[in-house]
């Protein structure tokens, strides 16, 4: 009759360990996505493993929108956290945009190909490590929201660093496609390419942005 | 023994508000997020406010008594309406209310009819409880917050489980409380009625064993449980986040403060200690839980930069510590003389 909304342990322990694992498909996605356009610029690309990296790169989003859901679901129903359910729901759905950014940029590279000269290749891939490690250290700050929250701070500058030296890398590639002899038609490609890819660092700055207010309404 | 029953029905109508009104201070907040469900919090604090009346409600009654012995049936029974309508009237006029001001105005309008005189020492001590506790309330939470949050920041508890240990600790801090408000409360409930008390001592089972002044305090807390489980639910809904913005943790803070100051203006073992070691004791009085948890909040408020405390209530708090008792008294008098006059009734002996 007097049924005590207390989630067991064992309850507790399971949607940790989900938030856990959503954590650690953000991580997975960002190195695939560093791997993947290390992979599209090489040289002996090949048909099948392209198709198997975005294989790869629709399973960790697919499992990460489930997780999503699932993590969502329970605090909804069971309602935890009431007074922090709002702001844990948006930063969930915010880091979830990330892997479905990721998700589309290498969907892109494997379907359109674009012709990239070889003198792009270390600048490009410069930007890929910066984004990828920006996603990574959002991902960890966000973890020690739920864990530790002393150190989300650390993580969240980690995060501006990375993406303004992605900015920085994006704004020299940029000059070097507009100023290089390509078609028009292919620097327009290769510009929303490397926007997109730079897309990817301002989400995770706008999911640091929230997180940043999130862990201050957390005090006690 | 029939008119005693009609006597005592003001005071469980002062019981039954009581828990309507105050039931909330204990539980409004984890209620209100739906941290604990609400049939979980009345059961949980019904069963201890009971417990806290009749174990430990004797000793803030006697400085009650001590205030003003109402010693006829129909003068408590005026005693206790003119209390239970101060605090409508004030209630009315959305100025928070406590019913021990009011128990203790309308106790002082029957000395003045009667003619007995008021103990000047006693109400100045009682008086003081009332500036007292709430100062001593938000020291409390002040000392709580601060303990409870370093124990956070060492044990790094993860949040999901820092949410369930919240839920236990806000149950705890609720019985807790629910035991202290009954211990503390009672007396402003029933504390009239014990010298023109004719119930007799009684034994459940063979081993619960009951003297007449708990039997008393047994209705009074039965009628509180009631005020909780008909009346409480919508001011739990609503409680809480009047004052200033806080959180469950904060909650559970400013439970554990106010029950902490009920319950030493309530505990006698405590009293007995500290007079035992020669330290200054703390009177035995009731007090105001709303103003306990309101000192906690502001407390807690103050030491986060005082943003978003409301201080216009404290306005209304302080009319409510002058206004309640001598609203009380004037109404008691008044109406002691035309229960006497009009109805015949003997209102003092």
């Amino acid at each position: 009759m007097f049924h005590i909304k207390f989630p067991m342990i064992s309850q507790s322990r399971t949607l940790e360990n989900k938030l856990d694992n959503f954590h650690d498909k953000i991580i997975d996605a960002a190195a695939l996505f560093h791997r993947s356009i290390k992979f599209f610029l090489g040289e002996n690309e090949n048909q099948n493993e392209c198709k198997a990296i975005n294989k790869q790169i629709k399973h960790i989003e697919h499992e990460a929108d489930q997780l999503r859901r699932d993590i969502e679901n329970e605090l909804y129903s069971r309602n935890l956290l009431p007074n922090l359910q709002a702001d844990i729901l948006q930063l969930i759905e915010s880091l979830d945009k990330i892997t479905n950014q990721i998700d589309d940029v290498i969907y892109k590279f494997y379907i359109e190909k674009p012709q990239i000269p070889n003198k792009f290749h270390n600048k490009l891939l410069d930007l890929c490590e910066q984004v990828a490690d920006c996603v990574e250290n959002m991902a960890i700050a966000s973890r020690a929201f739920f864990k530790d929250k002393s150190v989300v701070r650390d993580y969240t500058h980690k995060v501006y660093i990375k993406e303004q030296e992605s900015d920085s890398s994006y704004n020299d590639l940029k000059k070097a496609i507009f100023a290089s002899d390509m078609d028009l038609a292919n620097k327009l490609q290769l510009d929303l390419f490397v926007t997109e890819v730079t897309n990817i660092a301002d989400i995770a700055e706008d999911c640091a942005d929230e997180l940043l207010i999130f862990t201050l309404k957390r005090d006690i | 023994m029939l008119s005693f029953l009609i006597f005592l029905s003001s005071g469980l109508f002062l019981g039954w508000s009581l828990g309507a009104n105050d039931a909330s201070n204990i539980f409004g907040t984890a209620v209100g997020t739906k941290m604990v469900k609400f049939r979980t919090a009345a059961f949980i604090s019904s069963i201890f406010v009971i417990l806290g009346a009749v174990l430990g409600g004797d000793g803030a009654a006697q400085t009650l008594n001590k205030l003003g012995s109402v010693n006829s049936g129909a003068g408590a029974f005026m005693v206790g309406l003119a209390a239970a309508f101060s605090i409508y009237w004030m209630t009315k006029s959305k100025i928070p209310v406590s019913t021990s001001q009011a128990i203790v105005g309308a106790i002082i309008g029957w000395n003045l009819y009667s003619g007995k005189p008021t103990d000047l020492s006693i109400f100045s001590t009682i008086v003081g409880t009332w500036i007292f506790c709430p100062i001593l309330s938000g020291i409390f939470a002040v000392a709580i917050y601060f303990m409870t949050r370093f124990i956070i920041i060492k044990t790094k508890i993860p949040l999901i489980r820092q949410d369930m240990y919240t839920r236990f600790g806000l149950i705890l801090a609720g019985a807790f409380g629910a035991y202290a408000l009954g211990a503390n409360n009672i007396a402003n409930v029933m504390g009239i009625f014990v010298t023109s008390n004719q119930f007799h001592a009684v034994t459940f089972f063979n081993f619960i064993e009951l003297n007449a002044e708990q039997v008393l305090f047994l209705l009074g807390g039965i009628a509180i449980s009631v005020g909780i489980f008909t009346y409480s639910k919508r001011i739990m809904m609503t409680v809480g986040n009047n004052i200033c913005i806080i959180s469950p943790l904060a909650a559970w803070v400013v439970v554990i403060a106010q029950s902490f100051v009920l319950f030493l203006f309530a505990s006698q073992n405590f009293h007995l200690f500290l007079e035992q070691h020669g330290l200054p004791s703390i009177p035995l009085v009731p007090v105001s839980s709303s103003q306990a948890v309101i000192g906690a909040v502001i407390g807690i408020g103050l030491i986060k930069g005082g943003h978003g405390i409301n201080w216009g209530l404290l306005g209304q708090i302080f009319i409510g510590w002058v206004a309640t008792p001598v609203i009380a008294a004037g109404l008691c008098y008044i109406s002691l003389f035309f229960l006497q006059n009009v109805f015949n009734l003997t209102v003092y002996y």
